[in-house]
Parts: structure tokens; sequence; C-alpha cells
């Protein structure tokens, strides 16, 4: 675990290395559960999250109410 | 698969006794069964990022979703404001939005009919289409005496305050498309005076900080707020910061958890907290106790008043009331010499424009020259006005009219005084228990004044913390379903002949401050709503909006349906047959209607009256008389749906779907959305002008999903807005008057920048500072602490290492700090503006509250207000005590509704006043969620709080014969209540005016329908408002209590009449 971590591999990275989930890997290399206070972020100990901040068909369709709404070239 | 073979192992005391762990503390004692379990949390397919749908706290939520199932929900530990925490509310979530007692089908009554029948939704949606067109144009409105009103009175909407803020948007766009404007939420009647309190104050009507900011208070006052109860994940930094060395105070006539934690208790008379904040002002004044620097520098302390000022007096009137209308004129409150709009409350008017119209004051932008003593000496300016105003406000007035003992008193002023200054602040909590009151504007005035003698508005653990109680409140007020604002607080115009864009702008827009930018924020909201079709050459549709005549606020539009104008009614999400003000009125409104939409998740009290309410159990009503056609449409929950809350704290949190909704199960978006849709076909070809502003509207959002769902996504973006160049835009300063940018809220303009999603962002609070700035997105422009310049002194330094927040940075000549300035970035603190100088650009340097007219906090209130430019003491329009600070009992502006279901009580010292002798407050419990929609249906909560009851002191036991355990019947003139008694010392007797006042208390979370049924104390209360606000007063009110339950059928009503007569009850009574 050391070895890869050093290797510049995240906690996420090394665990899919060796199979283990992320909050193992962490708590492997720091003695410490990946829910405390002190952990990184709650990725290690749980499923991905899903948060996405973007949305294509939206920019699309933000430029194609520039363009009619306020004759602009919509980009 | 091969089956293992078993092994001894398997055993775990085997395994125990053979293995390391020969204690069997570990895996040893493990059984092969509880090996082979995970966690649901472990197992899932994805985690969801959202947000609890109770409180306006916004705990951030994970949802665990497993094969498109929900499998938990828990609290987001990355998350800076809720640290992980839910309450019991939110931890329940999972069995509010997955478990049986939500509808999935839509419900139909025919007029007449005694029960429901299934329809299928889209037959629904048809007819509901079909009502909306044809009642709009039977109760059209062209205009009246010559002025233009263009609006439909005959269709009404309630509810919001859970709904997502493109949910909200849409539905006002949709309706005010239509010309509808008795659009309402719940905002009305929880924090609107907090809106006007705050909003004339300071120049924003909400929260000037955070929850979290709270830990750096050196002294927390929280009064009329059950903060740990009410909003018990944000009440954890009350705790911190008293483990940090802070003191907290809890002010409140009834003990409750946040008394448990607080270090100074102190119970006094429902209703009477002008006089007590009166007296801490008064205090301060007479000691000279307060922030001099900051008040001379921040303040209006030292501007001039006009010579036709009065003070309130004796009599209880300032100048300009008018008796004949019970309203003032206020005229006679403005500065010498000058005209000042006020930032919040009453905008608009008649007056204003009139005023503009002869104003022949000169000086900068045409509104005057505002005169100041800096010696505070004049006997006008504001200081001495105040000074006199508040003399009165003794210690031993304040213990004769709230019941608090001189020491007690003596002590809360003494923390104060030490914990204000330089080095140390105090911040403010309160709640509905501040704002429910016939005078509920002034009581957040009375707080802003004394945050503003103090010194504590924009610093670090000062300020005033609104703690609002649905999860988009403050989003449902800022993206208004609110009849007289436009998104951002931009007032909804008036009829009063002057029509025209520029006259609006001319007569709202101060000279100073970023309201002079006005027209840049209005003409971008009409190109987003009426995009190509909006034009310089039309005034870019400013005509299709419909025009206010008065007051067109929930409570009013009660009453045109008891009148019977109001055909049609659109409840989203509110239930006021248990939550609004005389409960019997909401139902007679609604008995009323052709036709009535509710979109809920159960069938609540509001959409089953007709059926099994009080009034059809008593015989008033039968339900085959009513010929009201009732649609209850099952509501999409939170999990089902993208969009965004706006909590207590300005925060937009966004919320993603974690599965679709099922059967006829919908989101208001997609409603408002397809109502929309089937209305313009409807409507298509139409050559008269009333359809051009619903025909015209930009109704063209992109849909996806099983059920044509519109994308929230682009809603927020609409609102964020954009260039001509189809770029988002990042900052309410770009905006333009001149049609080139579109918006659809300038105060959210920047939560789309770059075309990401920033309502989205989830940067863990341990990567950032304790205003969690990367978390999510507040506004304004992101800014956490409001008026944050006023954390430094006029040059632009710190007041106090101690208490930094942002500084002026010489070297890099910018603001800096530790959050975003709420302050022009470059503009140095030596600014002077020129002559000239208009909007942003007449602040100067030193000018810190940039909303408002003067760029100062407002200690005397020269407009906004309706019932005076200061707060000072009036008595519940219900109450057990005579005023004893002036010869007006009552508010004397306050609005009042006169029927004869909705009767007011005589004087204290009346003949009949002895009838209802005891005082009465209300509150919410942990377990349950305003009226209940959302708490009593669920079986975790349901179980937790299982039964109304009222909080009873062993005195009043004593007195009345009431036993613990047992019933009491609760009796006045507008109803009667039963609930299971309290007897506790938590209610406690005061001492007022010479003698021993009871209080008690009641929940008021119940009805009659779902798991967890009761009365509901809207039952008790009366339709009495808050001239400024419409709010209505339902944390003071006076009662009977006797022993018992009360009685069922007929004689339930003729309970009531007898207690009428015998007070001697009449239309008269109580509304002198």
């Amino acid at each position: 675990m050391r070895e890869l971590l050093d290797s510049g591999l995240t906690y996420e990275m090394a665990a899919r290395e060796l199979g283990i989930r992320p909050g193992l890997a962490y708590m492997i290399a720091t003695g410490r559960p990946a829910d405390d206070d002190s952990a990184p972020a709650q990725d290690l100990f749980e499923p991905p999250a899903f948060n996405p901040t973007r949305n294509e068909k939206v920019i699309e369709w933000v430029r194609e109410r520039a363009r009619r709404d306020l004759g602009g070239a919509g980009r | 698969m091969s089956r293992r073979v078993p092994s001894p192992d398997d055993l775990p005391l085997i395994r125990q006794l053979r293995g390391k762990d020969k204690l069997g503390r570990g895996a040893a004692v493990k059984s092969a069964r509880s090996e082979e379990l995970r966690a649901r949390t472990a197992t899932a397919d994805r985690v969801v990022k959202s947000v609890c749908p109770y409180c306006a706290v916004g705990c951030a939520q994970n949802i665990f979703v497993k094969d498109e199932k929900i499998v938990q929900i828990e609290g987001d530990p990355d998350a800076p404001h809720s640290r992980g925490r839910l309450c019991p509310k939110g931890s329940a979530t999972k069995q509010l939005t997955t478990g049986t007692s939500r509808e999935h089908h839509v419900l139909y009554r025919r007029p007449g009919a005694t029960d429901w029948e299934r329809l299928d939704l889209e037959t629904a949606m048809d007819m509901i289409a079909d009502r909306v067109v044809r009642d709009r144009r039977a109760g059209w409105e062209d205009e009246e005496d010559g002025d233009m009103l263009r609006r439909c009175m005959s269709i009404a909407a309630l509810g919001g305050a859970t709904l997502d803020n493109e949910e909200n948007y849409l539905i006002k766009k949709l309706l005010t498309g239509l010309g509808i404007i008795q659009i309402e939420n719940q905002a009305r009647v929880c924090h609107s005076s907090t809106v006007v309190g705050l909003g004339t104050s300071f120049g924003r009507g909400a929260s000037s900080t955070l929850p979290g900011d709270l830990q750096n208070s050196d002294l927390i006052v929280l009064e009329g707020s059950n903060m740990a109860e009410a909003h018990p994940v944000a009440y954890q930094w009350v705790v911190e910061a008293k483990a940090r060395g802070a003191t907290i105070v809890h002010v409140d006539p009834h003990f409750s958890r946040t008394s448990a934690m607080a270090d100074h208790f102190v119970p006094l008379r429902a209703g009477t907290d002008i006089a007590f904040l009166g007296g801490i002002i008064n205090h301060v004044l007479s000691t000279e106790s307060d922030f001099r620097e900051y008040v001379l520098a921040y303040t209006n302390a030292s501007t001039i008043v006009g010579e036709a000022f009065d003070d309130a007096g004796v009599e209880g009137l300032f100048s300009g009331y008018d008796e004949e209308s019970m309203s003032y004129d206020p005229e006679s409150w403005q500065y010498d010499g000058a005209y000042v709009n006020a930032a919040s409350g009453q905008r608009d008017q008649e007056g204003n424009v009139d005023r503009l119209q002869r104003s022949e004051l000169g000086g900068p932008g045409g509104r005057g020259e505002i005169k100041r003593d800096e010696t505070l000496q004049h006997p006008r300016c504001v200081w001495q006005i105040l000074k006199r105003h508040y003399a009165a406000y003794t210690p031993e007035m304040v213990e004769a009219v709230c019941g608090v003992p001189q020491d007690v008193f003596a002590t809360v002023c003494r923390l104060f005084v030490e914990n204000s200054g330089r080095e140390r602040t105090t911040s403010f909590v309160h709640g509905v228990g501040w704002t429910q009151h016939t005078i509920g504007s002034q009581y957040i005035r009375a707080a802003s004044i004394l945050q503003l003698l103090l010194g504590n508005m924009g610093r670090p653990g000062g300020g005033v913390m609104a703690m609002r109680g649905h999860a988009s409140i403050q989003g449902s007020s800022d993206i208004p379903t609110l009849f007289d604002t436009l998104p951002g607080y931009i007032p909804m115009p008036h009829a009063h002949g002057h029509d025209g864009l520029d006259d609006f702008v001319q007569a709202d827009s101060p000279a100073r401050g970023y309201w002079g930018n006005m027209r840049d924020y209005v003409v971008s909201l009409l190109k987003a709503w009426w995009g190509e079709a909006a034009t310089a050459e039309n005034d870019y549709c400013f005509e299709y909006l419909p025009r206010l005549t008065g007051s067109h606020s929930t409570y009013d539009t009660t009453m045109a349906m008891v009148e019977g104008k109001v055909k049609g009614f659109f409840l989203f999400g509110q239930n006021p047959a248990v939550g609004s003000a005389n409960t019997r009125m909401q139902r007679l409104g609604m008995s009323k209607l052709d036709w009535l939409v509710v979109r809920d998740f159960s069938l609540i009290e509001s959409a089953t009256w007709w059926q099994d309410g009080p009034e059809i159990e008593s015989g008033e009503m039968r339900t085959e008389d009513l010929g009201t056609e009732v649609f209850f449409l099952p509501a999409a929950a939170h999990t089902e749906k993208d969009g965004t809350f706006t909590n207590t704290q300005r925060m937009l949190q966004w919320h993603h779907k974690a599965v679709d909704p099922v059967d006829d199960q919908r989101s208001d978006l997609w409603f408002a959305y397809h109502l929309g849709r089937k209305i313009r076909e409807r409507l298509a070809g139409s050559e008269e002008e009333m359809d051009r502003p619903v025909l015209d509207l930009t109704w063209d959002y992109p849909t996806e999903g099983p059920h044509d769902e519109p994308l929230a996504d682009a809603v927020l973006a609409e609102i964020n807005g954009w260039d001509a160049d189809g770029e988002m835009l990042s900052a309410y300063t770009e905006l333009k008057a001149d049609g080139s940018t579109s918006c659809g809220c300038w105060i959210y303009c920047g939560c789309y920048a770059d075309g990401v999603n920033q309502t989205a962002r989830r940067t863990p609070a341990s990567e950032q500072n304790w205003t969690g700035g990367e978390w999510a997105w507040a506004w304004p422009a992101n800014r956490r602490i409001l008026y944050n310049r006023a954390s430094a002194d006029p040059s632009g330094r710190p007041w106090s290492e101690r208490k930094k927040l942002v500084w002026w940075d010489e070297a890099e000549e910018k603001w800096v700090g530790h959050d975003t300035p709420d302050f022009e970035a470059t503009k140095r603190p030596d600014y002077v503006p020129s002559e000239d100088a208009r909007g942003p650009d007449a602040l100067r340097g030193d000018d810190p509250f940039i909303m408002q007219a003067d760029g100062r906090g407002w200690l005397f209130a020269p407009a906004g207000v309706a019932d005076g430019p200061m707060p000072t003491h009036y008595e519940p329009q219900d109450s057990p005590v005579r005023n004893l600070l002036h010869r007006h009992q009552r508010d004397p502006a306050r609005q009042l509704y006169e029927h004869e279901w909705n009767r007011y009580h005589p004087d204290p010292d009346e003949p009949g006043g002895e009838v209802f002798p005891y005082a009465a407050t209300t509150y919410r419990l942990t377990e349950h969620f305003t009226a209940g929609g959302m708490s009593r249906w669920t079986p975790y909560l349901a179980e937790l709080q299982p039964e109304f009851f009222v909080e009873v002191s062993p005195e009043l036991a004593a007195e009345r014969g009431l036993e613990h355990a047992g019933w009491a019947m609760i009796v006045s003139a507008r109803g009667v209540v039963e609930a299971r008694v309290m007897v506790t010392d938590r209610m406690t007797p005061l001492r007022v005016d010479g003698r021993v006042l009871h209080q008690i208390g009641m929940p008021y979370h119940w009805g009659p329908n779902g798991l967890a049924r009761g009365d509901s104390m809207n039952e008790l209360s009366s339709m009495a408002l808050d001239p400024s606000s419409h709010i209505q007063e339902v944390k003071a009110l006076t009662v009977d209590v006797r022993p018992g339950r009360r009685p069922r059928g007929a004689a339930r009503t003729e309970l009531v009449e007898e207690y009428r007569r015998r007070a001697g009850i009449t239309a008269e009574t109580g509304v002198g």
C-alpha cells in the first residue's frame, strides 16, 4: 500500500490496484477509519457520487435562446 | 455455484477459542450470516447528492441508490453547514419519499359528490387547463377608473416554500403571464415580516449571516426562536459557540430545549418583545454604551428628519395617520430636504410617484441633499428622536409590560453591552416567534436598531440570523410566489396612472446604491420572460405585468373566496385548512370555489374538507351541497427531481434526481410547464390583447425522460441569465437596461456562471474556511456575510484583529478577506462620489449598506414600514393586558377582516374582557413539520409525536382543574379545540401589570387527517395582520381553558357562540 501511495497513486487508485475498497486502503495506510473527521473525503468509503455540474444540452439551448431573444450571435 | 463445505470455524465459539481473539471482542464472534451482511450504503450503485426537504437549514443529504431504488438517505458529512447531521425529520426522509403514505394517482371529486373517483393524469391536466382559460376570461379586469389593471382576479394560488426555485419561477412566470396576481406562499405567513424589517433596516430582507458564523459570537440572543427544536442541526453552531466561551440567552414565553442549553432563560409575556428590545435600546442610548464610531459612520443616527414628523407620544400615533383608512401617509417621516426610497417593504405606492412628480428637491439624482449633524445634538437628528422615543422604555416599564424582573433585564442589558464593540460581537437569532404578530415587522426593526447601535452588523459573530422554516422559503421569497414582488424583490407595479417603465423605475429606484440600477434588473427580467417580444419600442413588455390595487395577500384572497369572487385555486404543497390563521375561514373560502387543485403527497385536510372537515361534522356544511370540483394531483418528492432549494442563509443548493417518480406523481416543474403548454395551445391564434402576455412568454424549455420533464438546469440557467452571445452572466453588475441581457432573477445572477451549475458545488468543509464559500452558492454574488464592509472601519482596517472579516489591501488596491466582499471590490475606502454620480457610483467608500438609498443602516426608517418609522409597543390584537405605553391598545394600522366567523376579543378592561383570560402562544416540534403534510403521514414521526397537546403551568392546572395527560378544551371567539394536557413548569406564570398572568403553549401541526390526528390550533386564531408584511398574528392570542373534551357536532359551534355572547362580542369588538 505504502509503495503504491509513494508512487503517486491516490487512495482510490491504490485501492483499485489491490482490489479493495478505497476506505480500507485509507485505513491500512493511516490506521484511521475513512469516515472520521480528518478523512480527506467521503469518496473513500462510499459508492461513486453523482454530482454533475455541467449540462451541454442546456448550454446549447441557452445559445439558441440568446440568438433568438437578444439577437446575438449565440456563439 | 458449488456450496462451501461447512467448517467448525463457522461456529463463533470455536473460532474464538481457536483464534487469537480469546475474549471474543472482534471478528471471532461474528456469525457466518453476519459476516455476509453488507451495509446498504456499501453495496449501493451510486450516491446522489441532495438536500433535506424539510426546514430551511438545508442539511445536505446523500441518497444511496441500488437497482434504481432508494435504499438509504443519510447526512452528507462534507457539508460545512450541517456536517453530516440530520434531525428526526431529515432522518425520516427515506420513509417520507419511499413509504406507503404517498398517493400515486390523480383523484377527482365532482361537484356535489360524496367520494373521490380516479381520473387519468392527461384528462385532469386538460380539465384544469380548460377551467383556467374559461375563468380567466370571465374574471378579467382591464382597467379601473382609467388605471390599467390587465389582470385576472378569479384565479389564485398558494404554495411554494417546499418547492424548488425553478418550480416557483415557472409558476410565477406562467401565472403572471395569465394576469393572475393572487399568488402567495408560506413565506407570507412565516417570515414576510423579516423581509420588511431587515430589508428596510439594512437593504436586503434576508438573514445577514449564516448559522455557521454563530460559532464566532461572544453572545447569542435567541428570541422568538426555539432553535434547538425547530432547527436542531443549525443549533450545533450555538453549542459550538458555547463551547468556545460564548454566553447564550434565550428569551421566550416557553421553556424549551433551546432554553435548557442557554446560560440565561428569560421568560416573557407573548407579544411584548418590542417593549423588551425597546428597553435595551433605551439602556444603550441613555448610558451611551453604543459603538459610537460605527454608529456615526454607518448608520443614519446623524441624519436630520423633516420638521413635519411627530413621534407616537402618549396617544400612540405617529404623524400622518388617517383614522378612516387606518393607515399612515409616511411623507412626514422623510429626511429634512431629501426624499429616500426604501429598499424593501412598502414600495411602488401612489405616494412615491406623486411625491416625485411634485418634488422640487435638488441634489444628486434629484432626490435632495441629506443633512447631518455629526455631533448628534440637533433635536431632529435620528439619534435624538430615537433617544426621546425610547425614554419611556424603562426597566420598570419592561417589568410591568413583559413580566421580566428588573434584575434579569439588567443582566441582559449588561451582556449586550459587554459583548459588543471592537473586540466582541453579539448575534440575534429569531424565528416566527417574532414575525407572526400584527406588528411583526417592527419586532425585526427593533432588533436591527439594537444591532446597529452596538455595531454588530456585517461582522463575524454578529448580525441577525433569521431562522426560516421550509426548505426553500427563502427561495420562494427571492423568486416570489408572492403577490407584491417580482423576482429579486422588484416591486410588482401598482395601478396608479403612471404605467410606463420609466415612471416605475423613477418611482422605485433611489438615486444612490444598487437599487439605482433597477432598470437593468427589470429589463433583463422582462427579456427573460418575454424574449424577442420584449423590445425597446414596447417598453420591453412592461405593460404585460398585471397591476396591484392594494393588498392581495393570501388572507385578502381568503376573503375574496368567501365573497365568491375567486373561482379557481391552486395549492402547491400547502395546507391552509390547518396552517393558516382561522382555519374555519379557510375552509369556508374553499367551499365557495368552483374548482380546487391540490398538489401534495397525501390527502391533506385542504383536499378533503368537503368530505370530513369540521363543518361537515357540525352540520354547517353538507357534502352534497358543496359544488367545488377538487383535483388531487400527487407530487414528486425531492428525490425524484432536480432543482435548487435556497436555505435560511441565502444558499442555493442543487439536489439531483435519484429516481424517476412513478404512476401519476410529477414535479411541480412538470405541472407548471405542461399546464402552460396546454393553456397556450388553447389560446393559440387568439387576437385578443389579454392573451398576448401568455402567448408571448418564453416557454420552450428542453425536456427529458419518460414524463417529458423540463430540465430544471435550463430553468436555473434562465434565472441566472445570459448575454447576446449566449455566455452565462457571472454577476448582476453585468446586466444591461438596453435589452442585450436576459436574467430571470438579478440577485441569483452568478449561480450558473461559466456554464457551471455553481449551486451543485460541494467542496468539503475540511478544505475551506468557516463561511463555506465553496459549498453551493449564496446570493448575492456568493457573499456569505452581508454588509461585511462594516467589519472594517471607515479607513478599511478591521475594527479588531479578533473580528476581522474583509479589509482594504492597499498593495492590491482591493477589498480582500475571508468572505467575498459585499462591496465594490476596487472602490477605495476614501472614495467620495462626484456631485452628479448616481446608483452604485454615488455610494461613498465607507457606505457599507449598499442597497440603501443613503448607504447607511436605518435606525429610523423614513420609508418602507407601514406603521411607523420606529418600533413602538402595541398589544396584540387579542391581549389580556392593557397597553401601558400608549392609549392605542393595538397597532392602529393593522389589517383586520370583518366576518362573523372572524370575531376579535374585547379589550382586557372592557366588559367581556375576562372571558378569555389566558395568553396563548404557539410553536413547532422537532418531529413535525408545519401543517403536518410531510410528517403526520410519516409513521416514524407520527409515532414520536402522536397527539396534539397543550402545555400549562402547575398553577394554572390547579386554578382550572386540569390534569396531566387528561383532556382540556381551549376556546376563542373563533373556535374550540381539545388537546391532551401537559402540566409543566416550562410555562411560567408571570407578574404583569401588578397581577399574575398565565400563559399556555400549543404546537400547531395537527389536523384530523393522517396517522397522528388532532385538532388544529388555528381553529382558535384570527385573521389580523401586520400592515407592512400582511402576516397573521398567531404567536400571541387569548383563550379560555377548561377541563374535558370539546363538544361534538352542532354543540361545538354552540359552545363558541355561547362564549361570544358572554363576552358581548360584535362586529365592532376589538376593531378600534
